[in-house]
């Protein structure tokens, strides 16, 4: 493949942010017509590395060749022009204009100067098409439609930009299997039409599906470039995190019967249209999952449980006493004792620009002072503490949490909600977007909590979490409970089962609210 | 003299680090505006003026502390020309009652204020509806009831002795008490914002208030606080400055407003909240006052004054928003 001249390649990239090396000497070959992984862990400079070839931020060393004539991206702007697009992990949409406002928000086509709405109307239909979401409705609002759907708007936003090498940064981690094979025949489209595909993903079975040639980073180095299929799993999760990748999940223990009351007991809970009748019970030291395809209520179960939404009705039972959850200053209370690990670290979890310091205490701020003064020695205590516990990589505490990676973010949030110390622990999708080192240490943690009394609620896109994980998974439908799975009845093919039988004879369920529209 | 307020901060020994360029830029402007000054006059560079300036730059800094706050937050409160009014009024009106209403004035003022903030605070957290219209609301009907309680002209209470000796009197070194006022005000807001709970919650709002709010924080007692925060402040300035004048009078809070905003946001106070370090805040109301002073040492008609100090602070506003894209 060294015969043709490649349509992308860079050399000796590297890039520094203050002390931290985020790239080093790192350099990529893209061809057209093929799909190109990029594996490694968060951290290893992949996201970095997206932002020099888009355009976003500059190399501090390096060269860049597009068909071998030498290119600098001034902005993203440039590089887009230059054929470059990147689809980036963080959503791009904005949520109060349509579908198609959004598809062509950057170069919306135009006519007296006025914006041409039939024109919009049909470049965003088959840019749709092309990405394979032609059912959704170019004038439905961004907001009303799940995260699944987003996404696939997010790739007809990128298509409509006619790219020649695409960038799909974690692009699929928020779909769901249906939804992603979906995409996949979409990208194998593209890569017949002659596009560059650059992929990354956590999911191996994802790589090992669409990608013809993967590299992989460490430490802001490309460590190995191969085709793919030929390397085993194991071998290229030792070369992601240069050690040996053994069990992933930590064994799970039967839980001895009690005749104490459930910690959390959950009775008729419904809330508008989105739950319907939900019970469901947990237990100290037991890890209950929530299955089903993406945006089937699990969201929605877990903030009414922690106080968030207004006018949930039903019944809450903690300790086997009735219990108004009214808030989430009512939820983390020691009564209670419920911490509830938000969908989006960025927006819900963290308050980046503010330090880790910061972030870590700040649920437990109740506990670290006297009459409202924060107590800095316990403070700086507690945090180190937890900092150590949970192995977070940071340049010290008074950094801003923006500056960790993904995975160390992450950490954080779940961090901070341990240092209330919690007895009920709602996590929604914890592992989103992580890579697989960090994702190992959460299963871990996550089991050793349970050992120590505490009930845990997970929800999880990814069904080997739920599987690997969970003592009990109940699976959801349309805001229902469709079916409970408990010990050995957990396994991929049930819960795929139980979550798509429902849905085979039907549309995709994420397509309902676009047609009223 | 910016030292006077500057002792507190230095408590985390990373703060060196991370100076804030737009407070670095603030200090900047204020040297180079005396020695603008002091090419016309000599005196603009004598401990008088400079005092004579800081006494006077007391009364936007209190009033610009309240306003910080809110900003934090990433509100606004636009409710400033009449809430100071109020605490004039109310302060002078309380003297007229005897010995009781002597002692009294000075709270009794604050707490008018206080109530107003309360009302603009309710609206935002509780009503939700954006702070740009509660407190311009909250504004237009405290003047309201002034004008009420005055028939529409100025009233004719005095400010009491406590009130005159606050704005105008000086105790140590001749360091006016203004001056100590603000310096103590400035400290516990320090205090408040950097080592209580309610300052960290003020910061988290104004990044994400939706992460404060699940982090289990009662974002709407902290949003309501911080409203009567800066309505009790605004009506304090409003206090000294009746006890500067010896009585209080109408609209004598309108030069207070924009001032007040344009030396918290030159101050590199963040106007999205989440952003800020009071220091800041200091320097960007001395710098205010210096620019109005040497504005008005330069004899340039009143519409001139106008159009110079408007463009001086878009253009410093400019600047800092460079630094910004630098980043």
């Amino acid at each position: 493949m060294d015969d043709v001249v490649p349509l992308f390649r860079m050399e000796g990239i590297s890039k520094r942010y203050g002390g931290v090396k985020a790239l080093e000497n790192a350099s990529l070959t893209v061809q057209a017509a093929r799909v190109h992984a990029i594996l490694g862990e968060n951290g290893a400079g992949k996201s970095t590395l997206i932002k020099i070839m888009s355009g976003v931020v500059a190399p501090d060393a390096g060269r860049m060749l597009l068909e071998g004539q030498s290119v600098q991206f001034a902005n993203p702007a440039a590089a887009n022009a230059a054929g470059i697009v990147c689809i980036f992990q963080e959503l791009s949409l904005i949520p109060d204009l349509t579908v198609a406002d959004n598809i062509v928000v950057s170069n919306p086509p135009t006519r007296f100067g006025m914006i041409d709405r039939r024109a919009q109307r049909r470049i965003a239909e088959e840019a749709l098409a092309r990405a394979g979401g032609e059912d959704i409705h170019p004038m439905a609002l961004v907001k009303d439609l799940p995260l699944s759907r987003r996404q696939i708007i997010e790739i007809a936003k990128a298509l409509a930009r006619k790219p020649r090498l695409l960038i799909l940064d974690e692009a699929t981690s928020a779909l769901t299997a249906a939804d992603v094979s979906k995409v996949f025949d979409v990208l194998r489209r593209l890569r017949a039409e002659g596009l560059a595909l650059l992929f990354i993903s956590h999911r191996m079975h994802e790589i090992a599906e669409i990608a013809d040639d993967c590299t992989i980073f460490r430490n802001g180095r490309n460590v190995a470039t191969y085709r793919a299929g030929s390397k085993t799993d194991n071998e290229v999760v030792e070369l992601m995190i240069g050690r040996e990748y053994s069990h992933v999940f930590p064994p799970k223990k039967p839980l001895p019967p009690s005749d104490q009351p459930p910690v959390l007991d959950v009775r008729n809970l419904s809330w508008t249209q989105r739950l319907k009748d939900v019970s469901l019970t947990a237990r100290a030291g037991e890890v209950v999952g929530l299955g089903g395809l993406d945006g089937q209520g699990q969201r929605e179960l877990l903030l009414a449980l922690f106080g968030v939404l207004r006018g949930a009705s039903g019944e809450v039972l903690i300790d086997g006493k009735p219990t108004r959850i009214g808030s989430p200053r009512v939820a983390k209370s020691r009564k209670i004792g419920m911490a509830l690990i938000p969908e989006d670290r960025k927006t819900e979890g963290l308050m980046l620009p503010m330090s880790v310091r910061d972030n870590l205490s700040f649920a437990a701020l109740g506990n670290l002072s006297h009459a409202g003064v924060v107590d800095q020695r316990a403070e700086r205590a507690a945090v180190d503490e937890m900092i150590r516990l949970l192995a977070i990589r940071t340049d010290g505490i008074d950094v801003p949490a923006g500056s960790l990676s993904g995975g160390n973010q992450q950490k954080l949030v779940i961090a901070k909600w341990l240092m209330v110390s919690p007895r009920i622990i709602l996590l929604n999708d914890p592992t989103r977007g992580i890579d697989v080192g960090t994702k190992e240490e959460i299963y871990a943690l996550l089991r050793k909590l349970a050992d120590s009394g505490a009930a845990i609620v997970l929800y999880s896109t990814e069904y080997d979490e739920l599987v690997g994980l969970c003592d009990r998974v109940i699976v959801l439908y349309d805001g229902a409970i469709k079916r409970t799975l408990v010990g050995s009845e957990i396994t991929e093919r049930a819960l795929i089962g139980s979550a798509l039988n429902i849905a085979t004879d039907d549309r995709e369920p994420g397509a309902k609210p676009v047609v009223e529209a | 003299m910016t030292t006077d307020n500057a002792p507190l901060p230095a408590k985390r020994p990373s703060l060196l680090r991370r100076i804030d360029p737009a407070i670095a830029t603030a200090f900047g402007c204020i040297v180079l505006l005396l020695l603008i000054g002091s090419v016309y006059s000599s005196n603009f560079l004598s401990p008088e003026y400079l005092l004579q300036q800081l006494k006077v730059a007391s009364f936007l800094g209190i009033i610009a502390t309240g306003m910080m706050i809110v900003v934090l937050m990433g509100q606004i409160d636009l409710s400033v020309p009449w809430v100071v009014t109020v605490g004039a009024m109310m302060s002078a009106a309380a003297a007229s009652y005897g010995v009781v209403g002597e002692t009294l004035a000075i709270p009794f003022g604050i707490l008018c204020g206080v109530a107003l903030g309360l009302v603009s605070g309710f609206g935002v957290a509780y009503l939700r509806i954006p702070s740009m219209i509660v407190t311009l609301a909250v504004n237009a009907v405290a003047q309201g009831l002034m004008v009420v309680y005055t028939g529409g002209f100025s009233p004719q209470d005095t400010a009491t002795f406590a009130m005159r000796f606050l704005a105008t009197g000086t105790t140590i070194l001749g360091i006016p008490n203004a001056l100590i006022v603000w310096a103590i005000t400035g400290a516990l807001v320090i205090f408040l914002l950097s080592r209580t709970i309610f300052g960290r919650a003020v910061y988290a709002i104004g990044n994400r208030e939706r992460a404060a709010y699940l982090s289990g924080v009662a974002t709407q007692r902290i949003v309501l606080l911080a409203f009567a925060i800066s309505g009790g402040l605004s009506a304090f300035g409003g206090v000294l400055l009746a006890g500067y004048a010896s009585k209080a009078a109408q609209s004598m809070g309108d030069a207070y407003l924009l001032p007040a905003i344009a030396a918290v946001v030159l101050g590199g106070t963040s106007i999205l909240g989440g952003r800020g370090n009071y220091i800041g805040t200091v320097a960007g109301v001395i710098l205010i006052t210096l620019l109005q002073s040497i504005l008005a040492v330069m004899q340039i008609a009143e519409f001139g004054r106008q159009i110079i100090y408007g463009a001086v602070i878009i253009a410093m506003l400019l600047l800092y928003g460079r630094e910004r894209l630098q980043r």
